[in-house]
């Protein structure tokens, strides 16, 4: 039984593996994972799912790219965005927008580890800290 | 403020439209001057993670699920659930002629108080080590002005020779010394104009020790009119142990930029015990596997690969290095004391038992070694010098006979009374170097028998009038010998008369 912090990163790691089919999650497989665990690891359930549960919300990071902007953006501007990290990728790729007046003008895309800088915030950031 | 306003639009100038691409991570955690960080999951090993408030950080470990980043700056800003992103470049440090006269930080920032330093280049921390077809033998000298080590335990330019020996028996004395004697023949070497004259810039990196050692040094340094020729980088106690990690690697970009731009210069890393200490100490935090001692399994690597950029390159320049290891109880066999012995290309060793005797510098000349030889030797100090190391061992085989002095047959005493003398002769105060030209004369005396008259302990006075007679009113002769680097017999029939004339002066 894992019990130590290294053991349950493992077992997450392996159950993380198990969820996914042709590389990708899938909702069944998740389920699945989930029902073992309150299974068999009702003991370290908590730590093991925090562990799962960051693995696949970085999974599911990777194929949705989170559009900040801060005036209106339109429908196409997110499916040419998705379009583009699609091909970048070589995975499917969503796009959805979020609201961000701190951004003062411009774009900032996040998708999994990966942040597209177009903001005037952003550059104005750059700039201060050249100076 | 004309200034300003033009360096804001050359910045907005430079800024482009384009979408700018980070990767990014999240802090799990931090402690001990370690971040662990979700993410990141493009760092490169050892690349420059930024952190937010301006703090920067290196990634060391690259996990499965987690980057650990050693952050080289206040860690009391950061909490978790900051984001961090890697910035696609290499730890660097300022490099050039800039630096001299300058004290600097493990990253390159003065602490000097002197403004900024004006650098116009960077080199990277890590850098991978000459290949061999880049390398030239050793052969041009390094003068340490320590009479026991230049005649007898040679260095030359591009060789690495390690200081060893307990505290408080004197290797940051012969490091400084060695320092402080390359700005003097830096000097003499500037006035006379002669264009193949080639200078030696020193860099000392103290590493783990105490701030008030630092500026005793750099106080000492600058009395002896040599921090104009030395770049000194400081991470002392108080800073954290990825600094003092980081500051013997910034040293040696220091030296790669004198080495690659066809200069010489010389490194004194101050030292490396304490070095392997805080690498010991990231090691373990970062979860790394520990072996003998507790130090990671990568501790050889560690100063291998810091040691093997010293080189001396072919149609380029040299970096010398002094590294400097202290045992405890005099034990060379431990860990780190035999891994650096075995990467040095010679060592000197520092006995406690000499320095408690007065004799200072306390060189064990048994025990020392240089690799390199009499190669890095001039011909006057061969001449002079050849036979002396001989005559010591012979003398430290007889000295366990000295209580039984009324025993011995004449050779026997002779040879006591020979080695006594050498012994004498080498002693040598701090911080005063003595030029290459004195010590060939002064050793030439003693080959030719002037101290023989004289009471042993007499003879360190001895030599140090003559020093003085030499230096006061025989200046052409030593030129003479300095640019010759040998003794022809027309040198020593000068050598000869004027001793004579000390001689004659002089009063024990």
């Amino acid at each position: 039984m894992a019990t130590g912090k290294p053991q349950i990163q493992q077992l997450a790691r392996q159950l993380f593996t198990v969820s996914l089919v042709d590389g990708r999650l899938s909702n069944e497989q998740v389920a699945g994972v989930l029902a073992y665990i309150e299974k068999n690891h009702a003991a370290n359930a908590v730590a093991l799912l925090n562990a799962y549960q960051r693995l696949v919300a970085a999974e599911v990071a990777k194929g949705v790219a989170v559009v900040e902007h801060s005036g209106p953006v339109s429908e196409a501007t997110l499916a040419g965005i998705a379009a583009g990290l699609t091909k970048r990728y070589g995975r499917p790729v969503t796009a959805t927008a979020k609201a961000n007046p701190s951004l003062l003008a411009g774009l900032r895309v996040r998708i999994g580890d990966d942040v597209y800088e177009s903001s005037v915030s952003g550059q104005l950031a750059a700039l201060s800290a050249s100076v | 403020m004309s200034t300003v306003i033009e360096q804001i639009e050359q910045q907005i100038a430079k800024l482009s439209n384009k979408a700018v691409r980070k990767n990014t991570g999240i802090i799990r955690t931090v402690a001990d001057g370690v971040a662990k960080i979700d993410g990141l999951s493009d760092v490169a090993y050892n690349e420059m993670i930024q952190f937010p408030g301006g703090v920067i950080g290196i990634a060391l470990n690259l996990g499965t699920d987690e980057v650990g980043a050693v952050v080289l700056g206040d860690v009391s800003q950061l909490k978790e659930g900051d984001e961090v992103s890697t910035t696609g470049k290499l730890l660097s440090v300022p490099v050039g002629k800039e630096l001299l006269g300058r004290t600097i930080d493990a990253l390159g920032n003065p602490v000097d108080g002197k403004g900024p330093l004006g650098a116009k280049e960077t080199y990277p921390v890590e850098k991978i080590a000459p290949g061999i077809m880049a390398r030239k033998s050793v052969s041009q000298p390094l003068f340490t002005g320590i009479q026991a080590i230049d005649s007898m335990i040679p260095i030359g330019r591009g060789q690495r020779e390690l200081i060893i020996g307990d505290r408080g028996t004197g290797k940051t004395t012969i490091a400084i010394d060695t320092i402080i004697n390359q700005a003097k023949i830096n000097k003499v070497g500037a006035a006379s104009g002669d264009p193949k004259f080639r200078p030696v810039y020193s860099i000392y990196v103290a590493i783990g020790q105490k701030n008030s050692n630092i500026v005793r040094t750099i106080a000492a340094l600058e009395a002896a009119g040599a921090l104009e020729y030395t770049v000194i980088v400081a991470a002392p106690a108080a800073d954290n142990a990825a600094n003092q990690y980081l500051a013997p690697f910034s040293g040696a970009a220091i030296g790669e930029w004198f080495m690659e731009n066809g200069q010489d210069a010389l490194i004194v890393f101050d030292d490396l015990s304490k070095h392997a200490v805080a690498y010991r100490q990231i090691s373990l935090i970062l979860k790394r596997p520990s072996g003998r001692e507790a130090y990671p399994g990568d501790v050889f690597y560690l100063h291998s690969r810091l040691l093997e950029r010293s080189a001396r390159l072919d149609g380029k320049g040299s970096l010398t290095a002094l590294p400097i290891i202290e045992t405890l109880a005099g034990d060379v066999s431990a860990y780190i004391p035999t891994n650096v012995i075995s990467i040095t290309d010679g060592q000197i060793f520092l006995e406690t038992d000499l320095f408690n005797q007065g004799i200072r510098p306390a060189v064990s000349v048994g025990l020392s070694v240089s690799r390199v030889g009499s190669a890095a030797q001039i011909k006057a100090t061969k001449q002079v010098g050849g036979k002396l190391k001989g005559e010591l061992a012979q003398f430290r085989e007889l000295a366990a006979f000295a209580q039984f002095g009324s025993d011995l047959d004449a050779k026997t005493k002779a040879q006591l009374d020979r080695g006594g003398r050498i012994v004498e002769l080498f002693k040598q105060p701090a911080f005063s170097p003595i030029s290459i030209e004195l010590q060939a004369v002064t050793i030439f005396a003693l080959q030719k028998g002037y101290y023989d008259g004289l009471d042993v302990k007499k003879v360190t006075a001895a030599s140090v009038s003559i020093r003085d007679f030499f230096a006061t009113r025989k200046d052409a002769l030593l030129t003479e010998i300095r640019t010759k680097a040998a003794l022809d017999k027309d040198i020593e029939a000068k050598i000869v008369a004027a001793l004579d004339e000390w001689k004659s002066t002089y009063s024990a």
